[in-house]
């Protein structure tokens, strides 16, 4: 395979088999689209590209910025785009949740406007959603801007009906699946897959699938968002079915670990959808029966989500020295000075006074002589062992005494000798009028 | 199936709920509506947002934002508890001295008048500062009547957040934080009269996110501050903390669900005239935004200033608590409708039940939009029942509820709402956890009906007991003890 473009390398993704002894149907044979193969990561790039072609030769000639609503895939299709083609890109959005994907598209070189939350006492002028906000924005700054309108925009489901759709029909000996099952996020996949496979078999299941209201699933829409999308027409559903957050992750799990598939949540939820949806109709069956599903993006970006919802996937063994196995008994152990002692004790400049304060906070006024190792940093380097000789001695400084106590503990039972805590911290040094000063 | 949005209500504000016999003497007596105070409620809250500052080893004080009620009997009952008060005028200003607090413990808010700023300058009130105007009239006051120095605080607003651009709605209030120089010089010229203690913020906003940069954007400030000699040592991050009104989140989505199919025609209306709450239908697509309150919020009041303060800041990648704390500074909060969670209700007497034509019913009350503000504030919660007798047709009831002016648009709630039972001419309705903005925030004199009046509920020897509101003083003449 060789090409001139990387953006000629989207599409034709294969469509893989997923083992029976995985999903347990009988009489089903279960295929999935494999859209997280696509060179910028998702199904997305076909609708960026799509979108985006027809108007980039214009938008180079003019300097155009190329803008989007979304907070996703997306977004980061057209990041590339707009980067291949010298423009810039603007990423506007209600809120991006998901950290590493916020970084990719800043890493790409993408602008990210966050819309404001709402207000908390209601005001009455306010109406307008977020995409309303957006076309007025844009309607106001008087040009300058290539805008791909992705929930609206026909060419997104022309991606879909001329690409997606008919790659499945080709890969099943020039036959449309039985079942075609799909997350809707812009509706853009679902409803050019949907017509395309109906040109060839008008009686094609179409399971929609959106999220379960108080559940966030990166990249799709819950069952009340779904109805603002200007692409989504009832319609081409014969179901819209809803699954959760739990649903996509434990579909994403047997994907990523059982299918060599690194899919992503909404890949995930396809899967759990799918087979949830096909369960029912597989124990009636006496023939055989094809069914597609799309797997959208790729795992990578989404381990943050994860962490949060499934900590214990990440469990790693503790690490040794950790201030958090430090007891109450072990704190009452340790040693500490009052304010007095303390102005002894430096005057004298009898050892290490180490300020476990952010270095902004330090910075701004800290008492002289002080080092500054902030907590998180001094945690870090204590995994490793004693950052300091044990016949330095050591005064501990951190804002009310508690911290500096846990780690005058922790280091006594790694063996220091010499160390001790400011009682009451700093701001007990602060409230006795002793000296704190500046650089 | 009946649409219910069960409030949430908290075993006091139960308890004062199930005394029906005492709830209709006093609606008797002094007329619908009726406000019903219950001042003791706010102590235990202050208790709460004070244990959330006690967890983060932070010092500070909680700034009840008077604004939300003018009752006489919350001001006084939290005079004798620790916290401040914010007051936003002149008339609360006096209240609130009044009421018992040293001035030590007022904060003045919003925009400002010269006799407003005079009465701060005179007491010694802080002032929280909505501008360079406002900080050189009041250093001139201060100078023309030679009075000590005045605590400042400096209101920001306008904060910038980098690599994500956070926008933020614009703000009438405050100083552009890129400006913040500007305040420090007109501060150092007043020397004498102004002494700047900290720098402060509200943001009408649910969004963390903006609050986390505001904050964050308040420790910048003061760090200029720093630089320039001066110690201020606080941060007030305003009100907007936030109340649970409902009992059941699903009963939320459900409601607002429907809503959404009933904008799009799938449904029969759940509302007068098909009122949207700010969605429409275009084309088959649902446009717009829900313009309500999100009334089920668990994460609300105390727990939401948890929550911020365990957010990391955008910048420090610290958490907030963490770095005030960091940097020996003090909170301030101000909050309103959070402080004033289940500390009343407003009861109003059911005139009439009529069933239209169409299958409608209507319940007309005597009291109007305004004495229950729940629809101006986007608040969509339940009234409950309080029947004189036993209900004669016991299951829910969907009705409208209309006001007492002679406005189309009096509609206690634009919605249909599902009472448990149908009430009956001479019953009440109350309308639970309003003391908070729903209340009195609105209430006007049109028609020349009356505001209602406002009687204060507290538990004493073991018993409910009641006066007029401005009545209530936190000192209870009990018997003799025996
Ligand atoms: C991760 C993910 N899955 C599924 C979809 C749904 O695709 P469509 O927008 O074509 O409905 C999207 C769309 O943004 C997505 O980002
Ligand atoms: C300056 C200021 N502080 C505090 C508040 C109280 O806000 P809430 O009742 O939402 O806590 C307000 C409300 O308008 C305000 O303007």
């Amino acid at each position: 395979m060789r090409f001139e473009s990387m953006t000629d390398a989207i599409g034709n993704t294969p469509l893989v088999r997923i083992d029976s002894a995985v999903h347990g149907l009988r009489n089903i044979d279960l295929y999935a689209k494999m859209e997280l193969l696509n060179p910028f990561g998702s199904l997305k790039d076909r609708a960026a590209w799509n979108m985006a072609r027809p108007l980039l030769a214009q938008a180079v000639e003019r300097g155009d910025t190329v803008v989007e609503l979304s907070s996703g895939n997306t977004a980061k299709a057209l990041a590339v785009i707009a980067g291949m083609h010298g423009l810039t890109f603007k990423s506007v959005t209600n809120r991006m949740k998901v950290a590493e994907i916020k970084d990719l598209l800043l890493l790409l070189g993408a602008q990210i406007d966050e819309l404001p939350g709402q207000a908390e006492c209601l005001d009455p002028t306010d109406t307008d959603d977020p995409l309303t906000r957006m076309y007025h924005r844009l309607a106001g700054s008087g040009g300058g801007y290539l805008h791909t309108d992705q929930y609206f925009n026909e060419l997104n489901v022309d991606a879909h009906l001329n690409g997606t759709g008919p790659e499945i029909v080709k890969d099943l000996d020039g036959r449309a699946p039985d079942y075609f099952i799909a997350c809707v996020g812009t509706a853009g996949s679902s409803t050019g897959v949907a017509s395309a496979l109906r040109q060839h078999n008008p009686d094609v299941r179409v399971v929609g699938l959106v999220a379960h209201k108080s559940d966030f699933i990166p990249g799709i829409r819950t069952i009340d968002e779904v109805h603002e999308v200007g692409l989504f027409d009832p319609d081409v559903y014969d179901t819209v079915e809803t699954i959760t957050a739990d649903d996509a992750i434990d579909g994403l799990l047997t994907l990523v670990r059982r299918c060599g598939t690194l899919a992503g949540p909404t890949g995930g939820g396809a899967y759990q959808g799918a087979v949830r949806h096909l369960r029912a109709i597989d124990a009636q069956l006496t023939e055989r029966r094809t069914a597609v599903f799309i797997v959208c993006d790729r795992v990578e970006s989404y381990m943050s989500y994860l962490r949060e919802r499934r900590p214990e996937l990440f469990g790693r063994p503790p690490r040794r020295n950790s201030v958090r196995t430090v007891t109450d008994a072990d704190v009452r152990q340790a040693v500490t000075v009052d304010v007095a002692e303390a102005e002894r004790w430096i005057a004298e400049r009898r050892g290490l006074v180490v300020d476990l304060r952010s270095p902004f906070a330090y910075q701004a006024l800290h008492i002289d002589g002080s080092i500054n190792i902030v907590d998180e940093l001094f945690a870090e380097l204590l995994h490793g062992g004693l950052p300091f000789g044990r016949r330095q001695p050591v005064l501990l400084v951190c804002p009310v005494g508690e911290k500096s106590a846990r780690y005058a503990a922790l280091l006594t039972r790694m063996g220091h000798p010499d160390v001790r805590s400011l009682d009451g911290g700093i701001i007990a040094w602060r409230d006795a009028g002793a000296e704190l000063v500046r650089d | 199936m009946p649409l219910h949005l069960a409030p949430q209500i908290d075993p006091t504000l139960r308890s004062a709920l199930d005394e029906t016999v005492l709830m209709t003497q006093l609606a008797d007596a002094l007329g619908s509506p009726l406000g019903v105070i219950l001042p003791q409620q706010l102590a235990d809250n202050v208790a709460a947002f004070r244990s959330v500052f006690s967890g983060h080893r932070l010092s500070g004080q909680i700034y009840y934002a008077h604004k939300a009620n003018r009752s006489s009997a919350l001001v006084r009952e939290l005079a004798a508890t620790d916290a401040g008060i914010d007051v936003a005028s002149l008339a609360e200003l006096q209240h609130a001295l009044g009421a018992g607090f040293v001035p030590q413990r007022i904060m003045a808010t919003g925009p400002k008048n010269e006799e407003f700023l005079w009465l701060c300058a005179r007491t010694g009130v802080t002032v929280s500062a909505d501008s360079v105007g406002e900080l050189a009239t009041l250093a001139a006051l201060v100078t023309d009547w030679s009075l000590p120095p005045v605590r400042v605080m400096a209101r920001l607003s306008g904060f910038t957040s980098t690599g994500v651009q956070l926008g933020s709605r614009r703000s009438r209030f405050g100083v552009s934080a890129a400006a913040v120089s500007e305040v420090l010089d007109t501060i150092a010229k007043h020397a004498a009269a102004l002494d700047l203690v900290g720098v402060a913020f509200h943001l009408d906003t649910i969004g963390l996110p903006e609050k986390a940069v505001a904050l964050e954007g308040c420790l910048g400030a003061l760090d200029e501050c720093r630089r320039r000699g001066l110690r201020p040592w606080s941060v007030d991050i305003g009100g907007g903390f936030g109340v649970n009104y409902l009992a059941d989140g699903t009963q939320w989505e459900q409601y607002t669900s429907a809503l959404t199919e009933a904008v799009l025609g799938r449904r029969a209306p759940l509302t007068w005239n098909g009122h949207g709450y700010g969605l429409r239908a275009e084309g088959g697509h649902v446009r717009g935004a829900l313009n309500l309150y999100p009334a089920h919020r668990p994460v609300s009041g105390p727990a939401y200033l948890d929550r911020l303060l365990r957010t990391t800041s955008p910048e420090q990648r610290r958490p907030l608590g963490t770095l005030l704390l960091d940097n020996m500074y003090d909170l301030h909060v101000e909050p309103g409708r959070a402080l004033l969670d289940q500390c009343g209700l407003v009861l109003a007497s059911v005139l009439e039940v009529r069933d239209e034509a169409n299958g409608d019913t209507i319940v007309r009350l005597d009291c109007n939009a305004r004495d229950v503000s729940l629809e101006e504030h986007g608040v969509l919660m339940d009234p409950v029942v309080v029947h004189r007798t036993t209900p004669a047709a016991p299951g829910p009831a969907g009705v409208y509820l209309f006001g007492n002016l002679c406005l189309e648009a009096d509609l206690i709630t634009r919605r249909q709402v599902f009472l448990p039972s149908r009430p009956r001419p001479g019953d009440l309705l109350a309308f639970v956890n309003t003391a908070g903005y729903l209340m009195d925030f609105s209430a006007t004199h049109a028609l020349r009906q009356p505001i209602g009046r406002k009687v204060a509920l507290y538990r004493d020897d073991g018993a409910w007991r009641w006066c007029l509101d401005e009545q209530y003083w936190p000192v209870h003449h009990r018997a003799e003890a025996p």
